[in-house]
């Protein structure tokens, strides 16, 4: 099509955006609104010879169409003008009275002369009727307003078939007169004949037309036909041979063109067909271009009206169908038959004729193309030309030839008319959108549609219409595609004309700015600024959310539907990209604040879920649960946090406010956070906190933030790729809150977890072996539920030293006294630490002592010669580990155990919860005294013994020792000395061994080990030996346990076979001595009492007297000064466990003097396999005395 | 001579697009956006032909006032437009075809390397060389 007029009119290769056609026309003064539908509508009347307004509205179906102009005279109020306006064009066509041809009309309210003046080109262009509307109240105003209608219907004087004056208001004599062309009606709302009048008004024109379609189609040859032509052709007229053939055959061809318009306007498309035919020939073969063009065209509508009764201009209902009696189907250009506009018509050669006559639906492109052109070689025709073109297109589009229909129109693009008026410009820019929106061109469409926009706000534009460039930029979104929901941005990366559509963003920010709506450029503007993010440069960042900044300031960016008054609604915009979350963790409570389940009721939970112990079905729903699912649980009241992993993409420094989460299901009062992002920082923590305020199911479903001053909510479903550990988690009811004090300073250590418990608090305290340390430790109920249940455990962290007695002790009576601990209450609670561990058993040492030669001897060791044994050991050459082990004497010994306090209380504790607080206990415990060797020494007594205990001083200070009964003993740092202390024997058998000890120590080492560290504690009680450090004012135990082996505690056993002489009644032993008379008889019994668990016996004694001489000579010839009364050998049968047995006799003493017995057994009857020590008997002392004299 | 080179994805968004006075590139972006619309057209009316008949160049897309718009199909629906400027009358319909097939051969070059994800901006140095060189030597 372009290069159809490249060479007719080289003027016009620029294009229309450009105005430089040289003959600039008059502007016409620009008035109207834009975006009125009807293209004539806009422009007021103006006068001039070409015409200059085109109506792009126009379609080929107008062409059948009378003009029929509607206006108001005189103050007629808008509204009342269009309502009675869209009641008479309501009539838009009519079937003529005894004909069944139809008439259509085009009504308008303006239409400027000057197209008038081109009536006699195209009929349709002729204003035919005129129809004016006023007010008139008194009679004395109705001449005038009389007069008014007079002077309307000069301005269409010449053309006008017939018209006719409604008249509002007026009443009485005057409206009492029958008049055809005036007609009167009381007011707006009493006025039901309008429409009959208009039919009538049609009529009439009708009538007109008729007997001019039958005057100029019957004087074919007669006298003269008058030269029909259009306004600027006129001058070139003047002087022309009249009589000249050519003359004539051009006056034939455009009358016959006329004609067949008239022919079109009355409803006979056939008829029309014909001239339009017949002209299109005359007027060919005396080149009158310009209405062989119009001949064409013509020909081309009145195929369009025949092919496409439906209509081209797409306006629904400006065609209706006639009747039933035509057929819907369009494309079928070959229907012998067919119905026409005229009804049924019998006569088969007319049939024939208008199948030839009528243009295929590719002809009718062909002769559009022609048509234009021959019209594109006047300059004056250009709205001709242009208002062909839309027509063109339009039927193009019905055929759905978008390619040539796409090159008309840029032909149309190209067609200057003159000087546009901005209004002009918006106009024709609107038009061309929307025509190449008709072919399916939506990109053009849209791009035209901006340029609308765009002209709407032109700077020459004394007041710019934002309102309407907003509007029209609305309507290019799709054209762009580009919907201004963010959630369709969220599907993967964006793929789009970004900087298109950055563009049309940044237009709407600025254009709803200066409709001086902020709400909508913020909106916008967070759009462009989510959605584009990845496409703006740094600077394009910085520039946008500045300027954001400063629109928030003004009006916060909200979370609501933003609705447009012609229903576009915006839907919000969170910043799901400022900054941009990448994880979302829910956290659990810290360990001493989580909520733990009574093990029962979990029990229970467990077996009621399923019957089964393993199903996988039950494993993979488990796997599904816990996606979404948490295993642990969060307490109302308390403070609960969720971790966000957050990168801020911006090239500047962030700041986040009012960050804070979006829960449902639980009442949950949120904690908002305030923070700052660096500049493109990487993964970046931030914790969000809140409380829960009642109990159930929480679901975390986003965040809210508040970015530049825009508020946004952003549900984690709508976030792409974020990685979430779930989001519903449990609340249960409120728990009490311990918090612990204690006496001893906070250690900075923390124990090794290996328990896997958490420990929340850590004392730690140093100790010498065996100190005691009372721990007091304050409980506070911080929380607001009251504490009424508290446990306390303990446990010792695996160590590998043995440990003597109870590490921890407490009692929990008293502080259980103070409860229930009201919330802000204190109780407190005392532990005692003991420390009680083996330092002695360090072998080596142990053995360096003995290698020294140390006896048994009684003597105690000097002390000098004691300090030599520490270097000594240092520089043995044993092997290293051994002797970093053992040879470091102040190697310190930790222990570590962790207190634990189950506590709970209020609605929690009904629900089965409790929390665990752990105390974690550090104590580092030096070595005091040990004892490098311990032995025995039986004592005078059979019932005691010595013990003799090298005790070692290995502390750096002086320390006093002292056993039970004895004095103290002074040791200097470093010091070994001997102490010796008499002690009971004991009597181990007779401990308790409980039935349950039994069975949990099955392994018989276990059982023994068992029962030698309970003999150990009994000797420890027993012995009692403290330690006390005055320049410390530290004291403790000192504990034998560890060095007590089986030989010495063998000593120290209390023999099972219990012998017990009597003499005189009076029990001796080893220091008593027993007086006796010279010459009386002194009974002697010996009783066994058999404490072992098997019978003993029988055995024999023999009591065997003899004098000591205290110098080593013991003598046995007491014949003469001894005499048995009775045997001196007792026999004792075998005796049961528990029982005992007595022997009796008597000694007769002749002589004073000291004397022994000796009691021995007889070797014979000792059985073996007792061991000898269950023998030992003591040796009596007996006095003799002589006779008192003086008794 | 080239002003302007736009490789347009199957689903019409760009995937590259280069011009030479950068100032204007908005304008380029519009030129091509809008001849998507007739490229759209033309290959909805071709895909009635036979698809090895196919002819890949699909010629003058329309012209503007200063530039004329070319268009360009693979048999996967990428899109090449190219716009010339109206005032190079030396250019014929031979020398753009021959220009597109050369923007075709460094487009699968592109396609073929590994690291290159199908629908992402081209970033290639090779491919960015080539459409320098078509922008500025007459062809």
């Amino acid at each position: 099509m372009r290069d159809l007029h490249r060479g007719s009119r080289p003027d016009c290769a620029t294009p229309g955006f450009r105005s430089v056609r040289p003959e600039a026309r008059r502007v016409p003064p620009p008035v109207g609104t834009l975006g009125s539908r009807r293209g004539g509508d806009w422009l007021l009347g103006t006068s001039g010879s070409t015409m200059s307004v085109p109506d792009y509205m126009q379609c080929a179906e107008d062409h059948q169409t009378l003009l029929v102009v509607v206006q108001p005279v005189g103050i007629v109020s808008e509204e009342n003008f269009f309502r009675i306006y869209k009641r008479i064009s309501s009539v838009s066509q009519i079937n003529v009275r005894d004909s069944q041809r139809v008439l259509y009309i085009r009504y308008r309210h303006h239409y400027p002369p000057e197209n008038n003046e081109w009536g006699d080109f195209q009929t349709h262009r002729k204003v035919v009727g005129l129809i004016t509307v006023t007010d008139c109240f008194s009679a004395k105003d109705w001449p005038q307003t009389f007069e008014k209608f007079h002077v309307q219907k000069e301005i269409y004087g010449s053309t006008l078939y017939d018209s006719r004056l409604f008249v509002f208001g007026l009443q009485g004599e005057i409206a009492e007169q029958p008049r055809t062309d005036v007609a009167f009606y009381p007011n707006y709302d009493e006025c039901e004949s309008v429409e009959k009048r208009i039919e009538d008004f049609i009529e009439s024109l009708f009538i007109v037309l008729e007997s001019k379609r039958l005057d100029r189609a019957t004087d074919k040859s007669g006298d003269k036909i008058p030269l029909l032509c259009v306004p600027f052709e006129k001058k070139d007229f003047v002087g022309l041979d009249t009589d000249s053939r050519h003359y004539k055959k051009r006056c034939q061809g455009r009358m016959r063109k006329h004609v067949g318009d008239l022919c079109l306007q009355a409803g006979m498309l056939q008829d029309s067909l014909v001239h339009y035919h017949m002209s299109v020939e005359l007027l060919r073969s005396v080149n009158d271009f310009l209405w062989l063009g119009a001949a064409l065209e013509g020909l081309c509508s009145a195929s369009v009206i025949y092919h496409y009764p439906g209509g081209t201009g797409g306006k629904a209902g400006a065609r209706r169908p006639q009747g039933s009696s035509l057929p819907a189907d369009t494309g079928n250009r070959h229907r012998p038959g067919a119905l026409t506009t005229n009804g049924i018509n019998a006569d088969t050669s007319t049939e024939i004729g208008r199948a030839k006559n009528c243009l295929s639906p590719e002809d009718i492109i062909d002769k559009y193309k022609e048509a234009i052109s021959y019209y594109s070689k006047y300059k004056n025709a250009g709205v001709i030309e242009l208002e062909a073109c839309v027509k063109a297109v339009r039927v193009l589009a019905i055929q759905k030839r978008s390619m040539e229909a796409s090159e008309f129109l840029q032909n149309a693009v190209y067609i200057n008319l003159r000087q546009l008026s901005e209004e002009e410009k918006i106009q024709r820019y609107s038009i061309l959108s929307e025509l190449y929106e008709l072919i399916g061109f939506h990109r053009k469409s849209a791009f035209f549609k901006r340029v609308a926009a765009m002209q709407c706000v032109a700077p020459s534009i004394a007041e710019p219409g934002w309102r309407a460039c907003y509007k029209l930029l609305l309507e290019t979104l799709p054209g762009y595609s580009l919907s201004l929901d963010p959630k369709d941005f969220n599907k993967g990366t964006h793929r789009g004309w970004a900087a298109v559509q950055m563009r049309l963003l940044h237009e709407l920010v600025y254009a709803s700015r200066r409709m001086g709506n902020p709400a909508l450029s913020v909106r916008h503007l967070s759009f462009l600024l989510q959605t584009m993010l990845d496409f703006l440069s740094d600077q394009e960042k910085k520039d946008v959310t500045q300027s954001l900044e400063s629109y928030t300031s003004k009006c916060p960016g909200t979370m609501e539907l933003l609705s447009l008054p012609d229903g576009l609604n915006l839907p919000p915009v969170p910043f799901t990209k400022l900054p941009i979350v990448r994880r979302v963790k829910l956290l659990n409570l810290p360990a001493s604040l989580r909520p733990q389940k009574m093990k029962s009721l979990l029990g229970q939970n467990m077996s009621a879920k399923s019957p089964f112990i393993y199903s996988p079905i039950i494993a993979h729903n488990r796997g599904e649960e816990r996606s979404k699912k948490i295993d642990f649980q969060w307490v109302q009241g308390d403070v609960c946090e969720v971790q966000l992993m957050v990168y801020n993409p911006m090239p500047f420094e962030l700041r986040v406010e009012n960050m804070g989460l979006l829960t449902s299901g639980v009442e949950f009062e949120s904690l908002p956070a305030a923070l700052s992002l660096p500049a493109e920082s990487g993964l970046y923590p931030v914790t969000l906190v809140g409380v829960p305020r009642s109990t159930g199911q929480i679901s975390i479903n986003g965040y809210h933030t508040t970015v530049f001053g825009v508020f946004s909510d952003c549900l984690l479903d709508s976030l792409p790729g974020i990685k979430t550990n779930g989001s519903t988690v449990e609340v249960i009811p409120a728990l009490p809150r311990l918090q612990i004090s204690t006496s001893l300073p906070r250690s900075a250590r923390t124990l090794q977890p290996s328990s896997g418990d958490e420990i929340s608090t850590n004392v730690s305290v140093q100790l010498y072996n065996g100190e005691t340390q009372q721990l007091d430790i304050k409980l506070e109920n911080i929380g607001t539920e009251p504490l009424e249940k508290l446990e306390v455990t303990s446990k010792i962290l695996t160590t590998k030293e043995k440990l003597y007695g109870d590490f921890l002790s407490w009692k929990l009576e008293e502080t259980l006294a103070q409860f229930p601990l009201q919330p802000g209450k204190t109780a407190t609670f005392t532990v005692n630490i003991k420390v009680k561990l083996d330092f002695s058993c360090q072998e080596n040492l142990l053995q360096d002592f003995n290698d020294d030669g140390i006896s048994v001897s009684g003597l105690p060791l000097s002390s000098p010669f004691r300090q030599v044994v520490k270097p000594r050991v240092d520089s043995k050459p044993v092997n290293p580990s051994e002797s970093s082990k053992a040879g470091d004497f102040s190697h310190v010994k930790t222990l570590e155990a962790i207190l634990n306090f189950k506590y709970s209380g209020g609605p929690g504790h009904i629900d089965g919860y409790y929390r665990n607080l752990s105390l974690g206990i550090h104590v580092e415990a030096e070595p005091s005294v040990f004892f490098t060797r311990v032995s025995t020494l039986p004592a005078t007594s059979t019932r005691q013994c010595h013990l003799l205990l090298d005790v070692f001083n290995s502390t750096e200070h002086e320390l006093t020792i002292s056993a039970k009964n004895n004095e103290e003993l002074i040791l200097h740092a470093g010091e070994c000395q001997r102490m010796a202390i008499q002690v009971d024997k004991f009597n181990f058998e007779s401990f308790p061994e409980s039935p349950a000890e039994r069975t949990q120590f099955t392994n018989p080492k276990q059982l023994e080990e068992e029962r030698q560290e309970a003999r150990g504690l009994e000797i420890n009680s027993k012995l009692d030996i403290h330690w006390n450090i005055p320049s410390l004012k530290r004291h403790g135990e000192a504990s034998v346990e560890g060095i007590l082996n089986q030989l010495v505690l063998e000593h120290l056993q209390l023999a099972p076979l219990q012998w017990d002489v009597l003499v005189d009644g009076q029990l001796c032993d080893c220091d008593v001595v027993a007086d006796c008379r010279v010459g009386d008889p002194i009974p002697l019994e010996v009783r066994l009492t058999n404490w072992s668990k098997r019978n003993v016996g029988p055995f024999a004694l023999t009591v065997i007297p003899y004098q000591d001489y205290q110098n080593g000579v013991h003598n046995y010839e007491l014949q003469d000064a001894i005499t048995f009364v009775g045997s001196n050998t007792f026999y004792i049968d075998s005796v049961r466990p528990t029982e005992n047995s007595v022997c009796l006799g008597a000694l007769l003493f002749l002589y004073t003097g000291d004397f022994y017995l000796n009691i021995k057994f007889h070797e014979d009857t000792t059985s073996k396999e007792l061991p000898l020590s269950w023998f030992c008997l003591p040796s009596v002392h007996i006095r003799a005395q002589g006779p008192d004299l003086q008794a | 001579m080239a002003v302007c080179i736009a490789v347009i994805a199957k689903e019409n968004y760009p995937l590259y697009i280069r011009s030479i006075p950068a100032e204007q590139e908005l304008k380029f972006h519009y030129t091509v956006h809008t001849s998507l619309d007739v490229v759209d057209e033309k290959v909805s009316a071709m895909g009635k032909a036979l698809v090895d008949q196919r002819e890949l160049y699909l010629g003058l897309l329309y012209p503007t006032e200063d530039y004329k718009v070319y268009g360009y199909v693979t048999n996967s629906k990428v899109k090449f437009v190219m716009v010339v400027d109206s005032s190079n009358t030396a250019l014929r319909d031979n020398e753009i075809r021959s220009m597109f097939r050369k923007l075709h051969n460094s487009y699968t070059d592109v396609m073929c390397n590994p690291f290159y994800n199908p629908g992402d901006r081209i970033h290639s140095r090779a491919f960015d060389n080539m459409v320098t060189s078509m922008m500025v030597q007459v062809c």
